[in-house]
Order: C-alpha cells, then sequence, then structure tokens
C-alpha cells in the first residue's frame, strides 16, 4: 500500500483507496517523521494537514502532573478505521495517519496526530478536522488527570459534540 | 490405561487423528506467579520499566498457544479459534493468576495450548518485572477443565482460590486504586469461580475506565441462561440481580458495546459475545 504513487479521480474516489495507518501506543511519535512517510514517493500529493494534540496543564483542574490514557482495544482501531472511512468517503484523501497515544503522559507530551494528504488542501483541511472531531467523541479513550488534589476521570465536554455535529446534515 | 504418544515398541510417535471425528474441543488451564506486594503494585500502576506488562503478557500467551506444537514435541498443528486470557491481581496473596482458555473445532484436544499459554503468560510477567524483583516463583499450573473429544470432559474438583463471593458461581478479586494503562482490566477485575462453566453459553462482560472504578468490577462472566431476555437491557437486569453494584449502568451516561460494536438495550446478546459498558469516551 505505502509509497505508491496512486491518482485519484476527484469525484469517484473510494472509501480507503488510499494510504492509512492507525496506530494506537505508548510511545512517543515524531510528527516530521509520520507527514515524511505519508508523503514518501509521491508527487501527486498537493496538501498536507498535520495536527498534533498535547497534554496541556490545565484541564478540569489549573494543576495537572500527568494524564493516564485508557483505551478498549480492539474496538479502539476499529473505531478509528471507520472514522477514517467515513472520511475517506467525504473528501478525496491520499493518505491518513491517525495515532493515538495511550498510558502515562506528562503535560507537553503529544498524544495524538491525525495527518491527512490530498490533492488540495481545503479537503486536507477539512478531513483533519472531521477526523478529530470524531475521534473526540466516538473513539473508545478515556483520560484520567492526575492533579496535585488528586486524581479524576475527565468528563465529557458537550462542545466536542457540537464540534461533531457540525458535519452532519 | 496406556500413553498414547508411545507406540507398541515404547517409541515416541504422533497419534494419527485423520480418523477421529471433528468437534468442539475446549480447555482451560491456570497458574500463578507470586512477587513482592510492591512489585505487584508497580504492576498494577503500570510503574514497570518495561511498560505495560499484562498487555504484552497476554499477547505472548496468545503467540505460545498457535506456537505449542513447535514447542511440545508430538503435539499437533491446531488451526485455534479461540484464545482467551485473563490475569487477576490478587493482593492478599500477592500472586497474578493467569487464566488460558483455548477452542477449537477439531480432532485433538487443546489442553496443552492452555498450559502453553499460561506457562509463557508467567514467563513473560516473569521478564518484565525482573528488573524488581528476582524471587518471584510461578507454580500451580494446571488443566482447569477440558470438553470435547472421546476421552470425555474433565473438571478439576477443587475450589478456585481467592476473591469474596457475590453470588453463586461468582467470585470478585478487588483491585488495587492505581491508574489502569491500556484498559485491559487489572483494577477490580472479577474472575468467576471455576470461570463459568466453558462447556455452557457465556457472556463475557467489562466494565471500562471511570465505570470500572466506579462500580468496582472489571470483568465478570455470566451464564446466557440467567438472562430472561437476550438482549443488552436483559443482561443488565441480570447484573443487577447478581449484584447490587451494577444499579450504577443506570447511572450518569454509560455506553455499551456488544462485540467492539456500539449498541442500545434492544441489541441481541449470544454465547460467547463480549459486552462492555463504559462512560462517555474522552481521547484525542
Amino acid at each position: 500500500m505505502m509509497n505508491q504513487p496512486r491518482r485519484h479521480d476527484p469525484i469517484a474516489h473510494d472509501a480507503m483507496s488510499h494510504d492509512a495507518m492507525i496506530r494506537v501506543q505508548e510511545a512517543p511519535f515524531d510528527a516530521g517523521a509520520e507527514q515524511r512517510a505519508l508523503l514518501a514517493g509521491r508527487t501527486d500529493i498537493g496538501a498536507v494537514v498535520c495536527f498534533t494534540g498535547l497534554v496541556r496543564d490545565f484541564n478540569e483542574s489549573p494543576e495537572i502532573t500527568a494524564l493516564t490514557l485508557e483505551h478498549y482495544p480492539g474496538m479502539t482501531e476499529s473505531a478509528l478505521a471507520d472514522i477514517v472511512t467515513e472520511a475517506s468517503g467525504r473528501w478525496a484523501l491520499d493518505g491518513v495517519r491517525v495515532i493515538h497515544r495511550i498510558g502515562r503522559l506528562a503535560p507537553g507530551d503529544p498524544i495524538v496526530l491525525v495527518a491527512v494528504a490530498s490533492a488540495h488542501r481545503r479537503a486536507a483541511f477539512e478531513a483533519c478536522d472531521f477526523i478529530m472531531d470524531y475521534l473526540k467523541t466516538r473513539a473508545p479513550f478515556w483520560k484520567k488527570e492526575h492533579a496535585s488534589q488528586g486524581d479524576y476521570w475527565v468528563s465529557e465536554r458537550h462542545s466536542d459534540h457540537e464540534d461533531a455535529n457540525r458535519w452532519k446534515g | 490405561m496406556s500413553l498414547t504418544h508411545l507406540n507398541a515398541r515404547g517409541e515416541a510417535h504422533m497419534v494419527d487423528v485423520a480418523d477421529k471425528p471433528e468437534s468442539r474441543r475446549e480447555a482451560s488451564a491456570s497458574g500463578r506467579i507470586t512477587m513482592r506486594p510492591e512489585t505487584l503494585a508497580l504492576l498494577a500502576e503500570g510503574g514497570l520499566p518495561k511498560g505495560d506488562v499484562l498487555a504484552t503478557a497476554r499477547i505472548a500467551a496468545i503467540q505460545a498457544a498457535k506456537r505449542t506444537h513447535e514447542l511440545i514435541p508430538l503435539c499437533h498443528a491446531l488451526a485455534l479459534t479461540k484464545v482467551a486470557i485473563d490475569f487477576t491481581l490478587d493482593e492478599a496473596n500477592s500472586c497474578v493468576e493467569v487464566t488460558a482458555t483455548c477452542r477449537l473445532n477439531g480432532r485433538t484436544g487443546v489442553e496443552m495450548e492452555a498450559l502453553t499459554a499460561v506457562s509463557v503468560a508467567c514467563l513473560t510477567l516473569y521478564d518484565m518485572c525482573k528488573a524488581v524483583d528476582k524471587e518471584m516463583v510461578i507454580d500451580a499450573i494446571r488443566l482447569e477443565a477440558k470438553t470435547g473429544g472421546k476421552s470425555g470432559d474433565y473438571r478439576r474438583d477443587e475450589g478456585v482460590g481467592g476473591g469474596i463471593g457475590v453470588a453463586a458461581g461468582v467470585t470478585v478479586v478487588t483491585g488495587t486504586d492505581g491508574p489502569i494503562v491500556t484498559g485491559q482490566g487489572h483494577v477490580g477485575q472479577v474472575a468467576v469461580g471455576s470461570r463459568c462453566d466453558i462447556a455452557s453459553p457465556c457472556i463475557r462482560v467489562k466494565c471500562l475506565a471511570e465505570l470500572r472504578e466506579r462500580l468496582g468490577v472489571g470483568e465478570i462472566s455470566v451464564p446466557l441462561s440467567d438472562l430472561t431476555r437476550h438482549d443488552v437491557g436483559g443482561l443488565k437486569a441480570a447484573l443487577k440481580a447478581l449484584d447490587p453494584r451494577f444499579a450504577g449502568l443506570d447511572e450518569g451516561r454509560v455506553l455499551c458495546a456488544v462485540n467492539q460494536v456500539m449498541a442500545g438495550d434492544r441489541t441481541p446478546i449470544t454465547d460467547d459475545d463480549e459486552v462492555a459498558f463504559f462512560p462517555p469516551v474522552t481521547g484525542g
């Protein structure tokens, strides 16, 4: 699948007929290396949008010392694959990489990467935005924040659902 | 009784199983690794230098079960249809109990696969923890039960140790309060007495993340016969009848997945389904 130049008909694109890679891992990732790998050997890609989410030191409490990410192995990967498939059905994409970390992370650590390549920028911007919105509301990950006052599970946010609902209809 | 791996001249040989009828075979084995309480605490917290110990041991055990024929000379290579590995952290006895269940439709039993899986899981746990504890002891590796085949069903008689009974056939082992790393439920795990009777239909239930900690239950197996209605709603009712803590399934927003696909109360449930309950997701 990888590193094979392939042209897409911008109208009749098939879902997932491109290079799609999904990883759930404890190890850190290198966004630059991931983007280079996504583009390697390709000259038909005109745009790549690479989003990296980081662990913030403030969220539900002001002084977060660490974050633990739990997930549901198996379902996580299939949920992410479904999201990428849906994005591929909506936009003409040339490649997608989604990496989500699990385990214990510290403020400043990269937590999620979504890199989307397309012939044109609009598709890349929108598909990346879409994948993040759906990931936050559909992929089975849970955050537990560790703060000086104690540990607690992060609550869902209404705004995340509003963001995801933008893509409906 | 004779040893089937010896021929008439007393030499080792591989039993010809070509003419044996295929049947559904299942075997479960268990074993344990005892360690210092501090090591167990580190394991529960994901604080060991080699990372997520239980997830690694689980994969090692599954791989080992598949490769049993490469290790045990006269074993046939089998196309296993299921390998399930469960870990129970037993703080009272400062050990990890490992259970492996293997299944296939075939002509030979799968007890060697289950025993190999347990052995390799224990060895992997040793390897993952040895940097902090060299005195760990692996023992009690044994067949718990097997079903199918000519020699008939077998079940070890003695009760399986550990835990506090909450209902007939169900044993709860309360874990630590440490954070979970990858969600394969090592906190507040629930193991079933002698596991759910492997000959009878069973549903594997998982509670994840905040819900697991709120209910104090990680995993539980429920006999399908406990359900008056074979759907998620029926399972919830059966769980609440089994243990009052499951009333918490109705508090706040609790989502459900059947075989890792999002489900609702009317989603049907059949034998061997995996049903997970969890809070709204908060990744990204």
